[in-house]
């Protein structure tokens, strides 16, 4: 029992490790973050001259379930846990075509493991930074974000989405070890986000048909579930988000280690 | 040598670019074919998402859903006609930067012009496609409706690639601005996209001035749906001036460049 106690303590701090290391490397593009941030900050300005024109400025009007300034608040952190996540794709793709993956295999260190680390670490900070920036916008111009227990709704479920964004990146991302290009899967899959994740416009304002397929997809676990708890806590049971989230998660898990284990059988690096 | 025929030797060099590219592009199909096929996916999504929100709203300021769709077939069109002919537009920062400029320079030919022709963008396919497609869609099919159109995409292809050469300029005199570049290309192009009836006051202000979007954005209606003569002229007029002063600050950066000992080809 001792052993098992060390062993695990010995995985999490492998992570923690990974994790620091992550954090450092953030910090050191601070241009790249300032830009990207910059970009966030037209972006939602867009969105508050959008949902301001179609509510007409009346901030009392309820459009199923929204007044302007939640949905304002739900952009802000639809966008915010969008923009947290680390492009994923791109670097696993590099790695199996340059064959760096070899070096990461051989480290006693899960390879999946070790880019959930990194890949968490870099989210979660992205993700506060994003949404302090996000908030300067709301805040300017729909005011406080009064949620009270909302803001622990958000929090909580957004560890869950963050999660199923990396599981649904690196299903995408290990497709590598099979075909040359991911890049347009990992575009299909941005879109899907984009669309039926809720990221523009809440399921709620969809058409009902819309909205019932939605509800057998991993996405509204995603970028919906938090934002609109955030917003409209209450709305829908935390415990049954939960749980779709937990359903998401063990599915999309087992698709990755199924992938990667087959992945990884077959692939071949020379020279080094 | 006269300027006609300076003009046609010109003209001549760019169709020579531009069959160039096109054969370079088609060397390898399958991923043309892909990337173009993307864009028109990836714009299309966006149309998905105003049909939802117009699905919802019917009207805002003034501008329906067949009125943003002309705004995303004369943004898309006009970005994609410009990044297929001179696809270099939205590079320059990094040409300048990485000392890529030297090829250029040692051949007898308009530079800007030279580097602006030499690449052709793949998504860019897709991206003109799609505003041709959503025009047979939802477009006016008279005479007229077409030459409106066109205009519609020369003045929106002009302007972005104004606006980016300027921006993609500021490497001459800030070294290496790849990041603010993309940034006022990125910006300027999200901008574009939105229904310039949205904005109110001071914000209103900056895309009818020194970011001049609103000149695209407001194309669907000051052009095509009620014809406004003095915003065409307007439009007309900006679209020059921006161009004028992007192949200015070209030239005036063109003193201040300089490069290392790289050797650089053009494959």
């Amino acid at each position: 029992m001792n052993a098992m106690n060390a062993m695990n303590a010995m995985k999490l701090m492998k992570a923690a490790a990974v994790a620091r290391i992550t954090w450092r490397q953030q910090l050191a593009y601070k241009t790249d973050f300032l830009m990207r941030s910059s970009f966030l900050l037209l972006i939602l300005f867009v969105f508050v001259q959008l949902w301001g024109a179609a509510y007409q400025g009346d901030t009392t009007r309820v459009i199923n379930g929204y007044t302007l300034k939640q949905i304002i608040w739900y952009l802000v952190f639809t966008e915010a846990i969008t923009m947290a996540v680390p492009a994923l794709c791109g670097l696993i793709e590099n790695e199996v075509k340059s064959g760096d993956i070899a070096i990461r295999l051989i480290r006693p260190f899960s390879y999946v493991g070790y880019h959930y680390s990194s890949y968490l670490a870099e989210a979660i900070f992205r993700f506060f930074i994003h949404l302090a920036i996000g908030s300067i916008i709301a805040w300017t111009f729909a005011g406080p974000p009064s949620f009270g227990v909302g803001w622990a709704g958000l929090f909580a479920l957004t560890l869950g989405a963050i999660t199923i964004a990396f599981l649904l990146n690196m299903i995408v991302a290990l497709c590598a070890f099979w075909v040359e290009e991911t890049r347009g899967m990992e575009f299909v899959l941005h879109k899907l986000q984009f669309t039926v994740g809720g990221m523009l416009l809440p399921l709620d304002l969809m058409p009902e048909w819309l909205q019932r397929i939605c509800a057998w997809m991993p996405f509204q676990a995603m970028l919906y579930f938090p934002a609109r708890t955030a917003v409209n806590y209450g709305e829908a049971s935390l415990l049954q988000q939960f749980g779709i989230q937990a359903a998401w998660i063990v599915v999309l898990a087992a698709a990755v280690m199924f992938m990667y284990r087959r992945g990884v059988a077959k692939l071949h690096v020379n020279g080094g | 040598m006269s300027m006609a025929a300076k003009g046609i030797g010109t003209l001549k060099f760019l169709l020579t670019c531009w069959k160039l590219n096109l054969a370079s592009a088609m060397e390898y199909r399958l991923s043309f074919f892909m990337l173009a096929g993307m864009m028109f996916i990836n714009n299309f999504m966006w149309l998905f998402f105003w049909s939802l929100f117009f699905g919802r709203f019917q009207v805002v300021n003034g501008w329906d859903l067949s009125d943003v769709m002309m705004l995303w077939a004369v943004g898309a069109g006009g970005f994609g006609w410009a990044n297929m002919l001179f696809g270099n537009f939205n590079r320059i920062a990094p040409i300048v930067s990485g000392g890529q400029l030297d090829v250029y320079l040692s051949q007898p030919k308009p530079v800007l012009l030279h580097v602006l022709a030499s690449r052709m963008s793949l998504t860019a396919v897709g991206d003109f496609m799609f505003g041709l497609v959503i025009y047979g869609w939802v477009g006016d099919h008279s005479l007229r409706g077409a030459l409106l159109f066109t205009a519609g995409l020369i003045i929106s292809g002009v302007l972005i690639m104004a606006v980016t050469i300027i921006g993609g300029c500021l490497s001459f005199y800030v070294g290496n601005s790849e990041g603010i570049a993309n940034q006022v290309f990125n910006s300027f192009l999200a901008l574009s996209t939105y229904p310039s009836d949205i904005f109110r006051g001071f914000a209103k202000a900056l895309l009818f001035s020194i970011i001049p979007a609103g000149f695209i954005s407001y194309l669907p209606i000051g052009l095509m749906r009620d014809f406004d003569a003095i915003f065409v002229l307007e439009a007309v007029a900006v679209t020059l001036g921006f161009l004028g002063i992007g192949i200015f600050f070209f030239h005036r950066g063109l003193r201040k460049y300089s490069s290392g000992n790289a050797i650089a080809l053009r494959g």
